[in-house]
């Protein structure tokens, strides 16, 4: 059938195409690549990888002599420099505040950590007030983050202990008790006693953390990952949509599409044939992609029937919004805007749930804003079944995809008749 | 097919917006003959050859193409035609073999007996191909892509893609332009080997000696009409026995020309671009008188020659004006 | 001067190609606003703290009521109370995404917290993302101030049995967490703005700009690389060289005009960012040209090995584009390195863009001066002459 020969035609030079072969195949590979590898995904055991924090630090506190030699100051660094801590944090101490300041300021630390003379007093001071200072270096946010995690978490236990003691000398004199030193002593002993077993028992005693239903408990990193391959995927996908329209020009411009128009094969064959090599193109793309990172970055891609119904909508969706884009172009000039820019713009937006999914807080006009654009809801298709979405999940979503490619579709192949005819 | 005619070209025009293209066209081309449209540039061949090709349609008027309507069939016109355009229209990034194989399909053409109203010719798609590539010199560069071919082999391949499905009526729109003599000559006998086998040859050029070289009959164009049609004798006695002499001189002189014109057996005078073109009734008796005026006027002639009556002499005669490049 | 005439021949040819202006200008700013914006949040006046729902199924007790209290004050989550909300609501909505997390206090909470029992609270969070993450760790440090608040309470009650006195102590403790008497003070190591504040606003666009702006450098190539690729095609470098112009004079003429183009596009990137997105790429002006003229050079020095390599258009769209995916997802301009492994750290660092990006960030967010973009500068200017090195090898005038 001819409308056959056109499309395999169309599809043998595509594969010859480097263009094609880089950005259909190469590029999505290669950007996962970078964040697979980013995300030591090489020569790790997979788990997500947190970087090592170095920490300079400086005891300015000085030990409380009528409470033994007491000295928070002291606890807090003997408590970061613990084993348990040592991937997280590589410990300086540093020998005064200008210096460790210094060290952040010339990059050679990421924190710094001063520890103020008279933490200890303060505990013990009913009005005592003060604070660590955290002086960080402004490029940083997850290492300092981590850092103030856990330094609050001792924090917290100091301050703790204070306000049981605090809360004891306001209130034991109503119930007739003489407040001392050694009572309010041995009210915060307890409390920090209390607190740290508390902490030895893990968030799981405070805490019974479930995740939401239907949400799989997936490796964090394969699951980053995969949502980049995922994105990767449908922004090349439409590129490919969009090139191999863009044949359709590029053949008027050689004159071979004139000549295919003088054989006895009808403009519909023609246009037909070449449009089928648009949606095997893409189709071909995503079987090559989805296998290729399964296999190498661990890529669950979702239950295998939902999943079907998504890449087929994607592959629909992708042609169909090439084949449209292609109908309003005059000549392959425009055609490098279209790819740069356009498509570029568009697919951006349309994945960037991928760019955010590590961001705290996401604006809902960020969350919505995607689903203005074909891409939006390819990736939202996308996302319902890697998060464990059933066919029910995705319908909508697939019936809004086919809905935009028939419209799409209906509209291309219009203009291209009104061009042609 | 009426009267063993190949073509019937009907009083067609062709306007686009205010530019009228072609304008009441109309001539007959004789089954197996090679016929030439000759014209400079801008004249309306390609429009006349994309109109009779159904790629374009007339405002006004018809085609018959071996008795098949260029408005109502334009499929079966198609399927009687080949066409080689102007352009080299083949896919670079497929080698000979593959275009032909690819165009091949495109005209119908399998590897099994072909559904046509003609005999089968040959057995599959794939020995045509190998014909084919005999036929244009490609056979041993048949795998190699057509982006490493000079440009005399993709005009060769050009050529072979129309002879495929062996029509009966070729359109070759200057299919010698830009090329080397040698491609050229290749090329003119190839359109006189498909005429002996009977193809039919429409041929479009602005190259005289083509058209009078291999053309049966002749239809001069100029700005969308035909301006003169028949055959190399019948054009050639429109401008009778005038001699054509170019002449180039040594300095511009208006008062030399001026001279010439007067000059008795002189009929026309042309210049272009430096040079001079004069028809004149005996080149013989005229050019001592020229040579004369202009010794007399301190101009001095460089070079000179002299033509027989020919098409450019006829189309010069009809318009005023040299059949080069506009 | 004849380098000059070619420098300026291919400059017009580059400004006449709006496709170009696309790429060099256009796409970098949209990029920069558009990556800016979805890493700043919200924006200034919405709470840009996470949501977290809460759900009270323990009747508005006052643990309860403690709790969310404690919640509120949080620097990381803000609590949203599901009123007349069930549990499969409350999983919905962070399935949706239109919660961070939610908490759900179930009945009897307050009797078995005060008889001492254990009883740990119900967290739905997605654990395996930042938001989830960040969500429960703001949620666990709210539950352990109110634990401790109960414990302080009760080690003052002690052995009286006084539920009246427990509840006022357990107030007086959930007062003074509102403002604890011991925290940490943030600051930033900055010489921009107010150096002794306590926080810092990060500004949003301090990774996005720099970023855009060393990945579109290498984008902007296209065009000029281009050129050498048409020239050799078309048969002009071949009549250029039958004129009276050298070989070193064309190579010198094609990089001037790289290093122009590339330059100026950066200074206009910068410029746009000094002054519509507030980051102060001016504050040490010798620092940052000494940036941006080394960062011209090696990204120019990058375009003339890509022409002189490439054959044909769509090698150098190949040889332009994958690099410039590579060594910016490398060098850290999509992210910062801080949130990639070791080994990719360190292989980011072989890279210019890396340092390109260390050298502007040097300036812009950690307020440092010339000193510190000396030795970005220096591996700038090391990977400008490997790479014209390179280029003048091979290049093609056939």
């Amino acid at each position: 059938m001819k409308i056959i020969d056109v499309a395999l035609k169309d599809m043998l030079r595509s594969f010859r195409n480097m263009f094609f072969l880089m950005f259909g195949l190469g590029v999505p590979l290669l950007m996962s690549g970078i964040f697979y590898f980013a995300f030591g995904g090489l020569g790790g055991d997979g788990g997500f990888e947190v970087p090592q924090t170095r920490v300079q630090i400086v005891n300015l506190d000085e030990p409380v002599a009528e409470y033994g030699d007491f000295s928070a100051g002291q606890m807090l660094v003997e408590f970061l420099q613990t084993e348990e801590l040592s991937d997280l944090m590589a410990i300086t101490k540093a020998p005064d505040a200008a210096s460790a300041r210094a060290a952040v300021d010339d990059q050679e630390a990421g924190v710094a950590l001063i520890i103020p003379a008279g933490l200890s007093a303060s505990v013990f001071d009913p009005a005592g007030e003060t604070a660590i200072e955290m002086y960080q270096d402004p490029t940083l946010t997850l290492g300092p983050g981590i850092v103030k995690s856990i330094v609050s978490q001792f924090v917290d236990t100091l301050a703790g202990s204070k306000i049981a003691a605090n809360v004891a000398h306001e209130r034991l004199p109503e119930q007739g008790v003489t407040v001392d030193a050694a009572i309010l002593q041995e009210i915060a002993m307890q409390y920090s006693n209390w607190s740290f077993s508390l902490g030895e028992g893990g968030a799981d005693a405070l805490l019974d953390v479930r995740s939401p239903l239907g949400k799989k408990d997936t490796d964090q990193m394969v699951g980053i990952v995969g949502l980049i391959m995922a994105g990767m995927m449908i922004f090349y996908a439409f590129f490919t949509g969009a090139a191999s329209a863009g044949t359709i020009l590029q053949e008027e411009e050689s004159g071979t599409l004139a000549r295919l128009f003088t054989t006895p094969t009808p403009q519909s064959t023609i246009l037909g044939g070449k449009f089928i090599a648009v949606f095997a193109l893409i189709a071909v793309q995503l079987a090559v992609l989805m296998p290729i990172s399964s296999v190498i970055f661990g890529t669950d891609w979702g239950a295998p029937l939902p999943l079907a119904l998504a890449a087929l909508a994607l592959v629909i969706l992708a042609a169909s919004f090439g084949i449209f884009i292609v109908s309003l172009l005059k000549d392959t000039r425009q055609s490098g805007i279209v790819y740069g820019g356009v498509m570029t713009a568009l697919g951006l937006l349309g994945i960037s749930s991928v760019f955010t999914m590590n961001v705290p807080y996401v604006s809902p006009i960020v969350e919505t804003l995607p689903l203005i654009v074909p891409q939006g809801w390819a990736m939202r298709a996308m996302r319902l079944v890697m998060e464990g979405g059933g066919v029910s999940d995705v319908l909508l979503t697939v019936g809004v995809m086919l809905a935009l490619s028939l419209v799409f579709f209906l509209i291309g192949v219009f203009m291209f008749k009104k061009r042609f005819a | 097919m009426n009267n063993n005619k190949a073509i019937q070209v009907q009083d067609l025009h062709k306007n686009f917006g205010d530019v009228y293209a072609v304008q009441g066209v109309s001539f007959d081309v004789q089954a197996g003959e090679i016929f030439s449209l000759l014209g400079p540039n801008g004249a309306g061949k390609t429009t006349i050859i994309s109109m009779l090709a159904c790629l374009l349609e007339p405002t006004q008027g018809d085609a018959l193409v071996m008795g098949h309507s260029i408005l109502r069939e334009p499929m079966a016109v198609k399927q009687a035609i080949g066409v080689v355009p102007q352009e080299i229209a083949l896919y670079e990034d497929l080698s000979a073999r593959e275009n032909l194989t690819f165009w091949g399909k495109m005209y119908g053409l399998r590897g099994g007996p072909l559904k046509q109203r003609e005999p089968l010719r040959f057995p599959s798609l794939s020995d045509r191909v190998d014909e084919v590539l005999e036929v244009v010199g490609l056979k041993d560069r048949q795998k190699g892509r057509v982006s490493k071919f000079s440009g005399g082999m993709k005009r060769r391949l050009n050529i072979g893609i129309a002879l495929l499905h062996r029509p009966e009526v070729i359109i070759m729109d200057e299919p010698t332009v830009g090329i080397d003599p040698q491609s050229r000559r290749n090329i003119l006998d190839n359109v006189k080997e498909m005429n002996r086998q009977g193809t039919t040859v429409l041929y479009t050029t602005h190259y005289m000696e083509e058209a009078q070289e291999l053309s049966d009959h002749v239809a001069i164009m100029d700005h969308g009409k035909v301006i003169a049609y028949g055959t190399h004798d019948e054009l050639v006695k429109i401008v009778g026995e005038l001699d054509r002499i170019d002449l180039t001189i040594s300095a511009e002189s208006a008062q030399v020309i001026e001279q010439w014109q007067a000059t008795e057996g002189v009929h026309q005078i042309t210049a272009e671009d430096g040079e001079l073109t004069l028809l004149v009734d005996d080149s013989n008796i005229v050019l001592p008188r020229l040579f004369e005026s202009a010794t007399q006027a301190g101009v001095r002639i460089t070079s000179v020659e002299i033509q027989e009556p020919n098409l450019e002499a006829v189309f010069l005669h009809l318009t005023g004006r040299a059949l080069r490049d506009e | 001067m004849r380098v000059i005439d070619l420098t300026l021949k291919d400059l017009t040819q580059l400004i006449r190609d709006w496709q170009a202006a696309m790429f060099l200008l256009i796409m970098p700013i949209v990029f920069t606003l558009f990556f800016g914006f979805i890493f700043g949040g919200s924006g200034g006046e919405e709470d840009p703290r996470l949501p977290v729902g809460f759900l009270d199924q323990d009747g508005g007790s006052v643990l309860s009521a403690h709790l969310l209290d404690l919640l509120s004050a949080s620097d990381a989550i803000r609590p949203v109370v599901l009123e007349d909300a069930s549990l499969d609501e409350a999983e919905k909505q962070v399935n949706d995404n239109d919660l961070a997390a939610a908490v759900i206090v179930p009945a009897g909470y307050h009797d078995k917290v005060l008889a001492g029992e254990e009883t740990p609270l119900t967290v739905i969070a997605d654990a395996n993302t930042a938001v989830g993450s960040t969500a429960r760790y703001g949620v666990e440090t709210g539950v352990a101030r109110l634990l401790g608040a109960v414990q302080a309470a009760r080690l003052v009650q002690g052995e009286t049995a006084d539920e009246a006195f427990l509840l006022q102590t357990l107030d007086d403790a959930i007062e003074a967490w509102r403002e604890p008497p011991l925290k940490i003070a943030e600051r930033q190591s900055t010489a921009i703005g107010e150096g002794e504040e306590e926080t810092m606003e990060s500004n949003p666009y301090a990774q996005s700009s720099p970023g855009m702006m060393v990945q579109f450098s290498i984008a902007g190539l296209l065009g000029a690389a281009n050129i050498l690729v048409i020239e050799r095609q078309s048969k002009s470098l071949q009549r250029l060289l039958t004129t009276a112009i050298s070989r070193v004079e064309i190579i010198l003429g094609h990089f001037l005009a790289m290093f122009v183009m590339i330059f100026a596009q950066i200074f206009l990137l910068m410029g746009f960012g000094q002054i519509a997105l507030g980051l102060d790429y001016l504050r040490e002006p010798v620092a940052t040209l000494l940036v941006v003229v080394t960062m011209s050079l090696w990204t120019a020095s990058l375009g003339l090995l890509i022409g002189a390599l490439a054959k044909t258009e769509d090698q150098v769209h190949a040889f332009a584009l994958i690099p410039m995916f590579v060594l910016s997802g490398l060098g850290g301009a999509w992210m910062p390195l801080e949130f990639t492994g070791k080994t990719f750290q360190t292989v980011g660092h072989l890279l210019p863009t890396a340092w390109a990006m260390d050298g502007i960030q040097n300036i812009i967010m950690r307020g440092l001066g010339l000193e510190s973009v000396l030795l970005p500068a220096g591996v700038m200017l090391a990977y400008a002459v490997v790479c014209f090195a390179l280029a003048v090898w091979r290049f093609r005038f056939e």
